[in-house]
């Protein structure tokens, strides 16, 4: 990243997560031999606490998604002879799908449904439900020594929970999660704002062939297997992030 | 790629729309400055995401949402408000004054406390006098978690404009918010 040679704006970066390792040495050097930074820093720090704290995320009213439904499907219906047909096609899907979601009252997603979805789909899909639920979470910690043992009871074999907190991915949680009819174990870890989602999935439950695709709408996939274990990461992190993040749980004691 | 069938380009649309509308929502809502022209920005916004969805194809859906939403919020200013839609650059000079006195303050431990202090309506009040430029970069940071790359994206500027508009914008808010009282 290009970087400003000002270094009261470098801190700014710098508690943004934006720096690489190299940069954030040197201005932790700065902050340390220069008041007028460590103040700055200070009171970045303050200010984002204090914003994160008092104006936490709404959710989008409700009207708003019926209102949004109802322009959808009025375009395709007004859509007439000039549209052709794929893109009506596209409204229809989409308000019905619109439609599904408002009239069941939940926030279960079907991606794909159908005797081709794979668990890639499965995963993306348990990973927009959570998104979009109230909690991501069953279990809300940043404790492995309280999210493991959560699981005991619930499935056969508590998944591997490891603390990443200080490689930038802090645990955040758990939750049980549905893939074909067997129930499994999804850790929950945080990249900034991003959530990513880790499944362990024991790899006699269920078989497939399919090719991991690296992304499905939008969210980046990763899978491998580790023993008996087939492990499914997925999240809205670029690329790159979640190859670090499956490296370092990887290599995680 | 093989055929996309009609279906998946609906659940396709479907996946990346909705699970971010209560961020467009809130981004609408900070740039327009109230919650009925949020909505209508809103609705159009996904209207357009949805004419264009065929054309999105890698990237974060977030981001990619967050910039028709910004779009269709300025076209929307320039109608009902082009007054908002000044320019920030004479603006520059007398922040660097403030951050300059600032810089000369002693303890920084009153200053930090008053900031945490400050409460959800002085926070809000604050965000909403910012220019639209800086309000959008600490909004898309701050409130939404975009990181300076997304933002840049978003915002369209290069990510050192991003990284100055947003120390900017936190000057300002520390600067209303931490001094004493109201």
């Amino acid at each position: 990243m290009t970087i400003s040679n000002d270094p009261s704006l470098i801190v700014h970066a710098y508690v943004d997560g934006e720096l690489d390792a190299v940069q954030s040495l040197e201005i932790e050097r700065q902050i340390a031999g220069d008041p007028t930074l460590a103040a700055e820093r200070a009171r970045v720090e303050a200010l984002r606490s204090a914003i994160r704290e008092r104006l936490p995320r709404e959710a989008a009213p409700p009207n708003l998604v019926r209102r949004i439904e109802a322009a959808i499907t009025s375009q395709s219906t007004r859509g007439g002879s000039h549209v052709s047909s794929r893109p009506s096609w596209r409204a229809l899907a989409a308000s019905v799908v619109l439609t599904a979601f408002l009239a069941s009252g939940s926030t279960w997603l079907l991606l794909n449904p159908g005797p081709t979805e794979t668990v890639a789909d499965i995963v993306v899909a348990n990973h927009l439900r959570a998104l979009m639920a109230t909690k991501p979470i069953d279990i809300a910690s940043s404790d492995s020594h309280t999210v493991k043992p959560w699981f005991n009871g619930r499935i056969p074999e508590a998944p591997r929970v490891v603390d990443l907190g200080q490689k930038g991915f802090p645990l955040v949680g758990g939750r049980i999660d549905v893939i074909g009819r067997v129930p499994v174990a999804t850790l929950v870890y945080q990249r900034r704002q991003h959530l990513i989602s880790l499944s362990a999935v024991p790899s006699g439950a269920l078989s497939s062939m399919a090719p991991v695709p690296r992304a499905i709408a939008g969210y980046n996939i990763l899978s491998w297997t580790d023993g008996d274990i087939i492990y499914w990461a997925v999240s809205d992190v670029a690329a790159g992030d979640l190859g670090t993040f499956v490296k370092d749980f990887r290599s995680a004691t | 790629m093989g055929r996309v069938s009609t279906n998946e380009d609906g659940t396709r649309f479907q996946a990346l729309v909705l699970p971010y509308l209560a961020d467009a929502y809130a981004l609408a809502g900070w740039l327009a400055g109230n919650r009925t022209d949020a909505e209508d920005i809103v609705q159009e916004a996904c209207l357009r995401a949805f004419q264009g969805f065929g054309a999105f194809a890698n990237g974060s859906p977030r981001a990619w949402l967050l910039t028709i939403v910004r779009n269709t919020a300025y076209s929307w200013l320039g109608k009902n408000r082009s007054s908002d839609l000044l320019l920030v650059d004479d603006l520059v000079s007398v922040e660097q004054k403030q951050a300059a006195r600032r810089g000369c303050g002693g303890s920084v431990t009153p200053e930090t406390e008053l900031i945490a202090k400050a409460d959800a309506i002085r926070l809000e009040a604050a965000i909403a006098e910012l220019p639209l430029s800086f309000r959008e970069t600490l909004v898309l940071r701050d409130l939404q978690g975009l990181d300076y790359r997304e933002i840049a994206e978003v915002t369209r500027v290069p990510v050192g404009t991003v990284m100055s508009r947003l120390a900017r914008a936190r000057q300002r808010l520390v600067a209303a918010v931490a001094t004493n009282g109201r």
